[in-house]
């Protein structure tokens, strides 16, 4: 039989009052229990209200608890066993999977007879279960209220039920008063309590109706408990399209109605639940009218219009709400409950532009959160750089990528091929510094690795001698010099920078080349002092003070370097290298690009780029002061690190633009990617050491790596076009490959070759010999259309020729594929790729000394290969940093299950 | 989820055995049609679109046709036509042929679960065959009923007799129209409308209700659904790629549907609640690319995973990614706010950077390590980013987000493209 009801309403409506909806006198069971929703609510839900939970149910786990600060809730297997041991309930919360919703109902009202009201979270509930749920408590005479809702909670009783109405500090957003609110929105529940305090209004109940299509709890039912609530003196309802739940109720109070969904109409098509056949007279315009009708307001209600009747306003944003409340509570003679809390105006707490120049009204800067965020943002703050997450790195990069498409590789977002149009200064700090650098930086870079060339004296030298004697390959020869500059021979460098990044770190300092920053009040202690002073040793190296005089020659700015001179102490080299390294790396780092280890670390990698270089050049032309005789002095103040990799070549100064093949060249080779064996033989390199405790990694040892996994197939193949070259032009009579004038018939040479490469191909075929490929022609991407290019080759030809440059070598190549298909040696016209424009630069850049007999065959390989690793030396650097910073120990071994065996 | 139309819906009620027009599909050959001419004297020919589209009769959508050479015509001039009502417009992809069923009397039938009565209510009237709401109130009954007991015949009977039906129809209907119940009940439906039902005069002049039109609505979230076997392009109305990748990831965990609002939109904004999903649909406009609640607490790899869609479809167009909610209850912040860092991340590393703004707007458990965990991320793709709490309004936060998004369509976009080294801004 069911129960009956005082409402005098068609249907059983249990809840008489809005007092009684949410009591201190409460019992709960909370069905699923146990389950990832309830397991992080009910703990919070049953301390706030003074732990009303009686017990909870998952099947299967009777004996357990939920750890409380209230206490431990037991969880049985059902209801019944929970009755049957005692508990009494007359609230049953719902946190089922919506299939067993329907169940879970049934359950409650069928075992309880004392069940008043059942709450319903669970969401996506089917209308043909809510339609049986709603059947069954309204014959067992029960409320529900739900599903799909946060449940409700009363701020004067301190009881919140069922659902997370106020997260998890409710106190926080329930403060006593005399506003109920009832909210088609779980969040907005919430929200609009806050919103509402900053009017000075507080809340009596506050109710998450929920809105699927059965909304078990209503409008119609919320205005009959508001109205016999005394506490209650306004209502704040905020709507959804959908339904008519709203249409035709008094709600007796003054009442501010929030009609959100207008956009919805505007769709093409039904949304959601509520209102799924288009068109019902249930839309959000329909709904501001009912309740424009029922205040007898003849508009919305904005702070610019504020339309407001006695009996209520409209308003269709959640932030006018407390506005409309208090002017319509003004209507009434009614004043806000407290002083107003907070305000609601923008509060931007954690921000960064990046160094873009925003409007100002866009560029808020942020300002103090409540407690207790503002402690816990301080603390973030506290970070200076990046902060990278560590991942198995085995063939991945965070630094390179190779577009497998166009085969042109980038390093943080920069393609070589810009990077080939790049001064070299610019561009070689950027595989740390993640930016292309300044003309100030570039000239500081220049400073900082010349610095590091001249080796003589140094047992760097000695070991790049030892190994250049020993008949080792380029390559080979740098790793001797890079396994001597290890971790101690960086240490007082290393230290420096990281003294003065803490020194630094919450200065204001933004910009490292800020020379007009007032550092007066930074002090640096007598024992980090020592640290950037010359020890009595260094007392006559001459080099720290050429490179003071470099950077002024070259009007070079730097905040760090203007607080050292202010110290007035005698220098150090390594402290000048942790200045200027420091000046490249501050902005990124401040501006959260690099990771506060890369800023550190950039004086090893400047240290080695320079030795690198350095043991290239044979040791009898490192001289105290000079290298291949050019003094210190004009090396330090006006050479840039294109001018030293063409020295090192050719011994030469470069005149003019002659480096800029070179710098091309370089910029090309910086990377293929993480899949390149130079790239892998870095990582592993990282790897073995560990990276997850980066002051371990021995970054010279990383570099090693890099140049040991370099080789005559990698690297030293540049050679083959080269070689390939100097069969076709040896005997040619060319004097000077730039010159457009330089009277050979290309294209007879071309069509020459052509015919005796098909004859040779046509042998080889019927003695079943390999073909020879030719160097240069033809790529396994760039394939099969009629004519193919390489869109490398093809970016550096553009180039040149929008230069006016010409290049006999790679004109003639031009010529050799379209020969090669004319007399039927090619399918197609092949491509000519980028190996072919690097050999023909080079060559070029070679060829007047190749040809005086300055250079022999043998010192044409070794400059290809020296090239080939000053460029790849720059990404080695990109992928060690990334690896260090974001991988993990020995991540890139392959797993046995994925090596094979072969006899 | 809608059905319309006889194509689909003969099968649906031959389910309960209730009776319907015989209808031949896009298929038909021209005997078949003509058998069917032959049979029936006439045939109607209708569009079918996907979804449902309504009052296709009124918009003149309906050929008919007693010669095989008429019925032909009528398919060649219905078989794409586009139907326009309101912002919806539909294009058909097919027509069927519908036998004619000659009849003196037509029936509206529908139910539906009606918010006035919070039951499910049967609306029924002698006079269909038109608008509904062309009849007076007095020639319609529109009856709540019991769930549990479901509709009876007692409810029919009263109810024609409410209405002062002509009593040859009220044994039949009594007898046939309770079936429906079983269709929509047991299958998961939330609406069926019949109309017309027309009333075939058979032996001994009774009369046997033929259902000649169908319009069904469907629940998503009821498994029943699966029971008929519907396939699932039956469903797929104008939805975009977009839509049907992220909506596969709906459940009750998390995630209401998501909305295309504008594919040309320049700000993609996550929406974590239903009440700021609205709040901010409204306020962004134009500008929003969608609309969506992420809200429900998410766990990590649903955020990400549903952010990564997102992310594919539209973070090339997007000047803002604007992530928003009000104060959360229960969803973690630490946890959405990494997964769709990680999603970022990985789109970064994926297609490369693109030029954006990241704004946020939100308040919850774990807030501000989400913020510090989100702007690491931003931090290391070098994008810019302002985070509010939960104390600024959020409609100040969309109008603020709508402000970047103007900056950056002036220029700003380029600036961080600059920045970020991508050469050419989408």
């Amino acid at each position: 039989m069911p129960k009956q009801d005082t409402s005098g309403s068609p249907y059983y409506l249990g809840i008489q009052n809005l007092q009684e909806i949410a009591t201190r006198e409460d019992r709960v069971c909370v069905l699923n229990i146990l389950g990832g929703e309830s397991r992080q609510v009910t703990p919070t839900s049953h301390s706030f209200s003074g732990g009303n939970v009686v017990f909870g149910t998952s099947p299967g786990r009777a004996g357990q608890v939920l750890k409380t600060s209230a206490g431990d809730i037991p969880v049985y297997n059902n209801v019944r066993e929970g009755i049957d041991a005692g508990h009494a309930f007359n609230v049953g919360v719902v946190y089922l999977p919506p299939s067993a919703v329907r169940d879970g109902v049934a359950e409650l009202v069928r075992v309880n007879d004392a069940l008043e009201k059942i709450v319903i979270i669970t969401e996506k509930i089917a209308v043909h279960d809510a339609r049986e749920v709603r059947a069954m408590a309204q014959a067992n005479g029960v409320d529900v209220i739900g599903g799909n809702c946060l449940g409700m909670a009363d701020s004067w009783n301190g009881v919140r039920l069922g659902g997370a109405l106020g997260g998890d500090n409710p106190a926080e957003s329930l403060t006593k008063g005399s506003v109920a609110i009832f909210s088609n929105s779980g969040g907005f529940t919430t929200t609009i309590a806050q919103y509402l305090a900053t009017e000075g209004w507080g809340t009596t109940t506050l109710i998450s109706s929920g809105k699927d299509v059965y909304i078990h709890y209503a409008a119609r039912d919320f205005a009959h408990a508001f109205q016999a609530d005394e506490r209650s003196k306004a209502a704040v309802l905020y709507v959804e399209p959908g339904g008519y739940y709203e249409h035709g109720v008094d709600f007796g109070k003054p009442t501010i109605a929030c009609v959100v969904g207008r956009w919805k109409s505007k769709l093409t098509r039904a949304v959601g639940h509520a209102g799924a056949m288009a068109g019902a007279g249930d839309r959000a315009e329909d709904k501001e009218r009912w309740f424009m009708e029922a205040f007898g307001v003849k508009g919305l209600f904005s702070p610019e219009n504020p339309i407001v009747s006695d009996r209520g306003a409209v308003v269709t944003n959640i932030a006018h709400i407390p506005a409309a409340l208090s002017a319509v509570m003004k209507l009434n003679n009614t004043a806000p409950d407290f002083e107003p809390r907070g305000s609601l105006a923008l509060k931007p707490w954690i921000a960064d532009d990046k160094g873009l120049s925003l409007p100002p009204e866009l560029a808020m800067a942020p300002v103090q959160a409540p407690e207790p965020y503002d402690g816990q943002i301080q603390a973030l703050a506290q970070q200076i750089g990046a902060v990278i997450a560590r991942q198995n790195m085995k063939d991945k990069s965070g630094a390179s990528q190779m577009n497998p498409k166009t085969q042109v590789t980038s390093v943080h977002g920069h393609s070589v091929l810009d990077m080939a149009m790049e001064p070299l200064e610019a561009i070689f700090a950027l595989p740390l510094v993640h930016e292309i650098a300044n003309a100030n930086d570039s000239a500081m870079l220049d400073v900082a690795v010349a610095a590091e060339v001249n080796l003589v004296g140094d047992p760097v030298l000695a070991a790049a001698d030892a190994a250049r004697e020993a008949g080792n390959a380029p390559n080979a020869i740098m790793a001797a010099a890079a396994s001597i500059v290890g971790p101690k021979r960086v240490e007082r460098a290393l230290a420096c920078t990281r003294v003065l990044i803490d020194l630094f770190a919450h200065s204001g300092l933004e910009d490292g080349r800020d020379e007009t920053f007032d550092s007066s009040s930074l002090r640096l202690s007598a024992e980090h002092g020592h640290l950037f002073t010359m020890t009595a040793d260094e007392a006559d190296d001459p080099r720290p003070k050429a490179i003071l005089d470099a950077v002024e020659a070259r009007n070079g700015k730097s905040a760090f370097l203007t607080f050292l001179k202010g110290l007035d102490i005698d220098l150090n080299r390594d402290a000048l290298l942790a200045a200027i390294a420091l000046t490249i790396a501050w902005g990124p780092l401040i501006r959260k690009r690099i990771s506060r280890l890369t800023a550190e670390t950039l004086p090893w990698y400047l240290r080695l780029y320079g030795v690198l270089v350095g043991a290239s050049i044979p040791g009898e032309n490192h001289r105290p002061g000079s290298l291949y005789n050019i003094p210190r002095a004009e090396r330090f103040s006006q050479w840039t690190m294109a001018d030293l990799c063409f020295l090192a070549l050719t011994g030469k100064k470069p005149e003019r633009d002659e480096a800029l093949p070179l710098q091309i060249l370089i910029g090309l080779l910086i990377s293929n990617g993480p899949g390149a064996i130079s790239a892998q033989g870095a990582k592993g390199a990282v790897a073995a050491d560990g990276p997850q405790t980066p002051s371990r990694v021995q970054i010279n040892k990383a570099m090693v790596g890099f140049l040991s996994h370099c080789g005559f197939s990698h690297g030293g193949n540049g050679f083959e076009g080269i070689a390939f070259l100097l069969e076709q032009f040896k005997d040619s009579g060319l004097s000077d490959p730039t010159d457009r004038d330089h009277g050979l018939d290309l294209k007879a040479m071309a069509r020459s070759f052509a015919t005796r490469y098909k004859a040779e191909k046509r042998q080889a075929k019927e003695l079943g010999l390999e073909v020879r490929a030719l160097p240069g022609v033809h790529h396994p991407v760039f394939k099969g259309k009629p004519v193919n290019y390489d869109p490398r080759e093809r970016f550096i030809a553009d180039f040149l020729e929008r230069r006016g440059d010409y290049n006999a070598f790679h004109a003639y190549y031009r010529e050799l594929v379209e020969a090669l298909y004319e007399v039927g040696a090619s399918p197609y016209v092949f491509c000519v790729n980028v190996d072919a424009v690097i050999a023909a630069l080079l060559l070029a850049l070679l060829w007047k000394d190749y040809m005086a007999g300055a250079m022999g065959d043998h010192d044409l390989e070794n400059a290809a290969f020296n090239i080939f690793l000053y460029g790849r030396m720059i990404g080695a650097a990109a992928e060690i940093d990334d690896h260090i910073n974001r991988g993990r120990n020995m991540d890139t071994r392959t797993p046995a299950d994925r090596c094979g065996f072969v006899v | 989820m809608q059905i319309t139309g006889m194509l689909h819906g003969a099968p649906l009620l031959k389910h309960v055995d209730f009776p319907s027009t015989e209808v031949l599909g896009p298929g038909a050959t021209n005997d078949e049609i003509q058998d069917l001419l032959r049979r029936y004297g006439q045939v109607f020919i209708k569009p079918v679109f996907r979804g449902g589209v309504g009052k296709k009769g009124k918009a003149g959508l309906v050929g008919r046709a007693s010669d095989l050479e008429t019925a032909l015509a009528e398919k060649e001039r219905l078989y794409f036509v586009e139907h326009r009502h309101g912002n919806a417009v539909a294009k058909a992809h097919s027509v069927t042929f519908e036998a004619g069923v000659p009849a003196e009397h037509e029936v509206y039938f529908s139910i539906t679960d009606d918010s006035r009565f919070r039951a499910p209510t049967m609306t029924l009237t002698h006079r269909g065959g038109v608008d509904i709401e062309e009849l007076d109130a007095d020639e319609i009954a529109t009856i709540p009923f019991d769930a549990l007991t479901g509709l009876k015949a007692f409810v029919v009977a009263n109810a024609l007799t409410d209405i002062h039906a002509p009593r040859e129809l009220i044994s039949p209907l009594v007898q046939h129209l309770p079936k429906l119940w079983e269709l929509v009940h047991n299958y998961g439906m939330t609406t069926l409308e019949l109309n017309p039902i027309r009333m075939r005069p058979g032996k001994g002049a009774r009369l046997t209700p033929v259902a000649c039109d169908f319009k069904g609505g469907f629940d998503r979230d009821d498994p029943r659904v699966a029971r008929l076997g519907l396939p699932d392009h039956v469903f797929a109305a104008d939805v975009s790629a977009f839509e049907q990748e992220v909506n596969q990831l709906r459940t009750y965990q998390g995630q209401s549907d998501v909305f295309v609002i504008n594919d040309r939109g320049t700000i993609l904004a996550p929406t974590f609640g239903g009440g700021a999903n609205s709040l901010v649909t409204e306020v962004l406009g134009d500008t929003a690319i969608i609309s969506s609640d992420f809200g429900g607490n998410p766990p990590y790899d649903k955020m990400k995973a549903v952010a990564s869609i997102c992310y594919r479809h539209f973070l090339a167009q997007t000047n803002v990614l604007f992530i928003i909610g009000g104060k959360s209850n229960n969803t973690d912040i630490l946890e959405t706010f990494r997964g769709m860092g990680d999603a970022l991340r990985e789109h970064f590393s994926a297609h490369g950077p693109t030029p954006l703004y990241v704004v946020v707007g939100r308040g919850g458990p774990n807030l501000v390590r989400g913020m510090g965990n989100l702007a690491e991320t931003l931090d290391s793709l070098g994008l810019p980013y302002r985070f509010f709490g939960f104390d600024s309004a959020i409609s100040e936060v969309v109008n603020y987000a709508k402000g970047i998004d103007a900056w950056m369509r002036a220029g700003g976009r380029d600036d961080i493209a600059r920045a970020l080294g991508v050469k050419q801004s989408a």
